[in-house]
């Protein structure tokens, strides 16, 4: 699974100006410039869904769980409808540029797999509490963030650009409603940052 | 109603937030929001015409985020004590993406107005004004970015809007749940709720 988050923001930025004396400025950038240059908008698709399906079944699995509270449970059940929701707008536009879209993981020893590719700490095997679940929820929210503000420095579609920033921005939304699930009352914490560009 | 912006420190932005305009010694940064996150790089090498367009989008951005922050300064106090806190936070936020806006502004070689010697924010006399004045801007602000979004370029400076955006969302899904309602009515933050 690729999961688009080997660049560094500084490489990403720099060939973000699409021209070859950032490259130059930055040596390190120049394998991801090159894949820059030849990847296709349906290849970004195929990213950003990859995350997409890891987060709707680590929503899956943990709803499932008996880890959370009622409370809470019904606190996340739109959140994960939600990214369905992404999963299907992703897919159509996706399918509309002959793309194949991407299998979710197949099991919990495959998502937790894949949380550890995307340098996620906590896995959905080794969940001890409510906490914990959440934790990981939120990380792997930042984890997708991340990947949209990665995308929207390469995606040129203006369809797609506003699709990505759309979702983007509820993604964002999810994270601080699972930070205030996490931190009741401390909006510092559930939303710490006025630049939200998540886990790149 | 003015504000300050760009490089205040945060404590005093929070110490000054609540009272309404302790904010009111407006500190002139333009284009010293000093963001080490504005890919100023990226910007320089645009067209000119690119970076035209982009200063005017950004410019109609910066005004709207300037009357949310006179709209926060001033509707603090009337709000709960137990959503004061958020507020703060939030109107801190809000002189960041100032500061950014002005970061990208000036990297593209932009001027940005001066700000407004006061901006029209009604009359609320209640914490349920205060919260509906406060949906209805940052609604403005996510609509407005996300119809800007697509238009500006290189894609970094999409990313850094986008960030903007994103905490905006993040801000509107807190002043619903304060008044009560769904705080994520969307899988799609459009700005059109």
């Amino acid at each position: 699974m690729d999961t688009g988050q080997s660049s560094t923001r500084r490489e990403l930025l720099a060939y973000g100006a699409g021209i070859a004396g950032a490259a130059l400025l930055v040596p390190a950038s120049a394998p991801a410039a090159g894949r820059a240059a030849t990847e296709s908008e349906a290849d970004r698709l195929q990213r950003l869904m990859s995350v997409e399906l890891l987060m709707l079944y680590t929503y899956r699995q943990v709803m499932a769980s008996s880890l959370l509270s009622p409370s809470a449970r019904r606190a996340l059940a739109p959140l994960r409808a939600n990214e369905e929701a992404h999963i299907r707008a992703l897919g159509a536009r996706l399918s509309a540029l002959g793309g194949v879209a991407p299998s979710p993981p197949a099991s919990v020893a495959g998502a937790d797999k894949a949380l550890a590719h995307r340098e996620v700490s906590g896995r959905l095997g080794k969940l001890k509490g409510a906490k914990d679940a959440l934790r990981l929820l939120l990380a792997v929210e930042r984890v997708t963030v991340g990947a949209y503000f990665v995308a929207l420095t390469k995606l040129e579609d203006p369809g797609l650009i506003t699709l990505a920033a759309e979702i983007m921005a509820n993604d964002a939304q999810h994270e601080a409603i699972v930070g205030e699930l996490l931190y009741p009352g401390k909006a510092g914490q559930a939303v710490p940052y006025g630049l939200v560009q998540g886990v790149q | 109603m003015v504000s300050t912006e760009g490089g205040a420190p945060r404590r005093e932005l929070l110490a000054g937030a609540g009272s309404a305009l302790a904010a009111g010694a407006a500190l002139g940064l333009a284009g010293c929001g000093g963001n080490k996150h504005v890919p100023r790089q990226a910007v320089k090498t645009a067209p000119r015409h690119i970076r035209r367009r982009d200063v005017r989008l950004l410019n109609a951005a910066l005004a709207l985020e300037r009357r949310t922050i006179a709209a926060y300064t001033a509707g603090i106090p009337l709000l709960e004590h137990r959503d004061q806190k958020a507020a703060k936070q939030f109107l801190n936020e809000e002189l960041q993406h100032t500061g950014e806006l002005l970061g990208l502004i000036k990297a593209a070689d932009g001027i940005a107005p001066p700000r407004a010697d006061s901006y029209d924010i009604g009359h609320p006399r209640d914490a349920a004004g205060v919260l509906a004045l406060l949906h209805e801007l940052e609604r403005a602000q996510i609509a407005g970015y996300v119809k800007a979004v697509s238009k500006l370029s290189p894609g970094p400076v999409r990313a850094a809007v986008a960030s903007i955006l994103c905490n905006d969302a993040q801000h509107i899904s807190f002043i619903r749940l304060m008044q009560g309602t769904t705080p994520v009515p969307s899988a799609f933050v459009t700005g059109s709720e």
